[in-house]
């Protein structure tokens, strides 16, 4: 039996021994190539699940869905180890109960194929280490070190080319499963922190703010990077917040559900060689 | 000929330290740069990077956030939560091309009137060598005057 | 015998535009993102894409436009109205269906008040449509009654040559005539065929759709929830629709002085519909998603005749969870009845 089946008749059980009340998985999309969120409350409906490579999106998004977990019901949902990962987040956040998420956990192999992850609970799937281990792909790295090469004139006139495209779509946030603040401070007026107004400035705004915002946050997912229509290489800023986590604090997004966040804690003898 | 440029310097500070710091230069009668404007706040963990982006939007070529030094903090630990976010955040002005020359950092206590003083001093005259923020600026120049096609 | 032009004539024919006194426009793909931007060669033109990313509207009604510039004084206010300066410009290489998006918004914005922001710009500008020698999967112009050759909003209609080598030229209004009459030097008389237009599968009945949205039993239909579960509201599909116009008038400044702009705003934020008081008419994803449905195949048509909703595409092409109203109103055609 290949995954795909495996995981259909799983969660076809659960769902038919009402131990959970929905099942997030993927259906087939609109073209041979996509995948789309496919959303389970039958047995029935769970036989229309497909697993494979071009399963790439983060359903763990969907978890913050305000009130999806508000009546303490269990949901199942289809996540990669990115996904896993921002559900240990979002629990160490406190936005979550780990008993309320039944995981049908998977790796994508090589591009193209799909192995099973052993486990149910988020205890199950100890991620840390192989986290710790990965590397981005190095076209990001390399983008990413090229602008840093750059002089900080430089720096401002790509970013101003790449933000001065922004619409202020939100599409970024929408997706990205750290953004579950109900009211985001881009939607805050009084005062209006970050204007409505998608010009170039208040793009810079919008986007350092959601960048500053994810820093130590960050599952890598990419999600927010793919959703842009715009294409603003978002995982660059991901990327480099995520590298200044680590060599200034140790710290890895995700690794576990119990790490205290890393811009709400401290230790007494962080670096500090910056400060005057 | 135009004026001489005059840099516009904000600075964020906590009260119980580095703002008592400043009282105590100004009590001291230690000449400092009249180019500085402070903007007192309760604690560093008060203060957002939002405020240093406003700070640079609105006109100011260089920005100072000062508190308490490590240990000293009124709130215990404000300072050293204050201190991961501005590691962070420097991090990414840097990386999207906002000079870290500009944005200073230091912890400033109640007794160090004569080092606030000295460090407006060195921050005015490094501004002034580095020139207006004229990057923001030009951004911010172009949404009030230009009518977008 | 038509007339024609040839692709290797374009650079001349800029140049004859810019004489002209015009800015010329066309597709071009820029830091990874194809929009309408001006070009002053012609290979700076991705005439080859399908579509652009970003739509024309965009050139008519900006994302971001300050409206009024004003300081408030002791005693009074004083304010500046801040309008765009007159350019005249041909968009070269428009598809038929975002050409048709402007003549779809045109009764919108001239129906109770004239916005001269946008008939400011429409006025001054000349249309060349291109026809499509090529469609995607996403592409349903012909669902909702238009085509590839479609010249709906075109004032110069070009046909491709089959052998690639220009276009037939006809002019489709004096604004049209006008233009092609600037470059009549280039123009050559020639019996060569045009291109065929491309397939395009009808993928729903937009009769039928219509009539289901009409009847108002349908209103609170389970069918809008369980359709709109996976949209994660976020306002891409509205803002690279080359037909959706919902905007927000803001006020940004300080308190004494500032800018009131028009942004664009979208039906698929929470926020949109937000009443100061809290409450929230349109408080899940799936009213606001019936709410945009509706819109375009319901009020509209009510209101001005025309549904408001090309074909393009770009609402599915871009989804970031692969909705997009394709699916929708597939859903809708083959609903029981
Ligand atoms: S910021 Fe982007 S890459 Fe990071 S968790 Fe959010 S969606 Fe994923
Ligand atoms: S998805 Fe892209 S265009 Fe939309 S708000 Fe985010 S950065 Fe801007
Ligand atoms: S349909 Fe897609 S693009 Fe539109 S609001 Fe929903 S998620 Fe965003
Ligand atoms: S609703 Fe979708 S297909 Fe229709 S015009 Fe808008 S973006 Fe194009």
């Amino acid at each position: 039996m290949g995954i795909q089946e495996q995981y259909r008749s799983e969660a076809a059980a659960l769902l038919s021994s009402g131990e959970v009340k929905l099942v997030i998985g993927f259906g087939a999309g609109s073209t041979a190539d996509r995948r789309r969120p496919l959303f389970a409350r039958t047995p029935e409906e769970a036989q229309k699940f497909v697993l494979d490579a071009a399963c790439i999106a983060n359903l763990s998004t969907y978890l913050v869905a305000e009130g999806l977990l508000s009546d303490g019901k269990k949901v199942g949902v289809f996540l990669k180890p990115d996904g896993i990962r921002s559900v240990n987040i979002l629990i160490s956040e406190a936005q979550l109960k780990p008993e309320q998420v039944v995981i049908l956990g998977y790796a994508i192999e090589s591009g193209k194929d799909v192995a099973a992850l052993e486990g149910r609970n988020i205890s199950d799937f100890s991620i840390g280490e192989k986290i710790r281990k990965l590397t981005p792909p190095p076209h990001v790295i390399e983008a990413a070190e090229k602008i840093e090469a750059m002089s900080a004139e430089e720096r401002f006139e790509y970013w101003k080319e790449e933000f001065s495209k922004c619409i202020k779509c939100y599409a970024c946030r929408q997706v990205c499963p750290m953004c579950y603040c109900r009211r985001c401070i881009v939607d805050v007026n009084q005062p209006q922190w970050v204007s409505t107004s998608s010009h170039t400035l208040g793009n810079f705004e919008w986007n350092l703010v959601r960048a500053f915002h994810l820093a130590g946050r960050c599952a890598s997912c990419g999600a927010c990077d793919r959703a842009c229509p715009v294409n603003i290489p978002l995982r660059l800023v991901n990327y480099r917040m995520g590298k200044e986590v680590r060599s200034a604090f140790d710290y890895v997004a995700g690794e576990n559900s119990d790490q205290k966040p890393v811009l709400a804690s401290f230790k007494q003898d962080d670096p500090e060689t910056f400060i005057l | 000929m135009s004026d001489p440029f005059e840099p516009k310097i904000v600075a964020f500070v906590c009260t119980y330290c580095t703002y008592a710091g400043a009282d105590l230069a100004g009590t001291s009668r230690l000449k400092y740069a009249p180019n500085v404007r402070i903007v007192r706040l309760p604690c560093t963990g008060r203060i957002s990077p939002m405020f240093i982006l406003k700070a640079l939007q609105k006109g100011a070529d260089s920005v100072l956030v000062s508190g308490c030094h490590p240990g000293d903090c009124h709130f215990t630990s404000g300072n050293y939560h204050a201190r991961r976010r501005w590691t962070v955040f420097r991090a990414l002005l840097s990386f999207t091309g906002i000079p870290e020359e500009r944005i200073r950092f230091s912890w400033i206590s109640a007794a160090e009137g004569a080092k606030f003083a000295e460090l407006i001093n060195e921050i005015t005259d490094d501004t002034r060598k580095l020139g207006p923020f004229t990057q923001y600026q030009e951004l911010q120049k172009v949404i009030e005057t230009q009518s977008s096609y | 015998m038509t007339r024609i032009l040839l692709r290797n004539k374009l650079d001349d024919c800029i140049a004859a535009w810019q004489k002209a006194g015009f800015s010329v426009l066309a597709p071009v793909k820029r830091h990874e993102m194809s929009s309408f931007g001006e070009v002053r060669k012609a290979d700076e033109m991705a005439l080859d894409l399908v579509l652009t990313e970003r739509t024309i509207k965009d050139q008519f009604f900006p994302q971001t436009e300050p409206l009024i510039k004003y300081k408030i004084g002791k005693h009074q206010i004083d304010s500046e109205t801040m309008t765009p300066p007159e350019k005249k410009r041909v968009f070269f290489g428009v598809r038929p269906c975002d050409a048709s998006g402007l003549a779809i918004d045109d009764p919108l914005f001239g129906w109770d008040y004239k916005d001269d922001y946008w008939f400011g710009r429409r006025e001054n500008s000349v249309i060349v449509t291109i026809a499509c020698s090529q469609a995607d999967d996403f592409c349903m112009c012909t669902s909702v009654k238009l085509s590839p050759d479609s010249t709906k909003g075109a004032d110069v209609m070009l046909r491709p040559l089959s052998d690639g080598s220009g276009w037939q030229v006809e002019a489709m209004s004096d604004r049209g005539t006008a233009l092609v009459e600037t470059i009549s030097s280039l123009l050559q008389e020639s019996s060569a065929e045009a291109a065929p237009v491309p397939q395009v599968a009808e993928k729903f009945d937009v009769e039928k759709v219509m009539e289901w949205l009409a009847d108002k039993e349908n209103f609170e239909s389970q069918f809008w929830k369980d359709i709109a579960l996976r949209c994660v509201g976020c306002g891409s599909c509205t803002f690279l629709c080359p037909t959706c116009h919902c905007f927000d008038i803001q006020d940004e400044g300080d308190t004494y002085q500032g800018i009131r702009r028009k942004n664009w705003d979208s039906c698929s934020f929470a926020l949109f519909t937000m009443h100061t008081s809290g409450h929230n008419p349109r408080n899940t994803q799936s009213t606001r998603w019936r709410q945009r449905i509706m819109h375009k195949f319901n009020y509209y048509q009510g209101k001005f005749g025309v549904n408001s909703c090309t074909g393009c595409g770009r609402c599915t092409r871009q989804c970031p969870v692969d909705m997009g109203i394709t699916e929708t109103l597939q859903a809708i055609t083959n609903l029981p009845r």
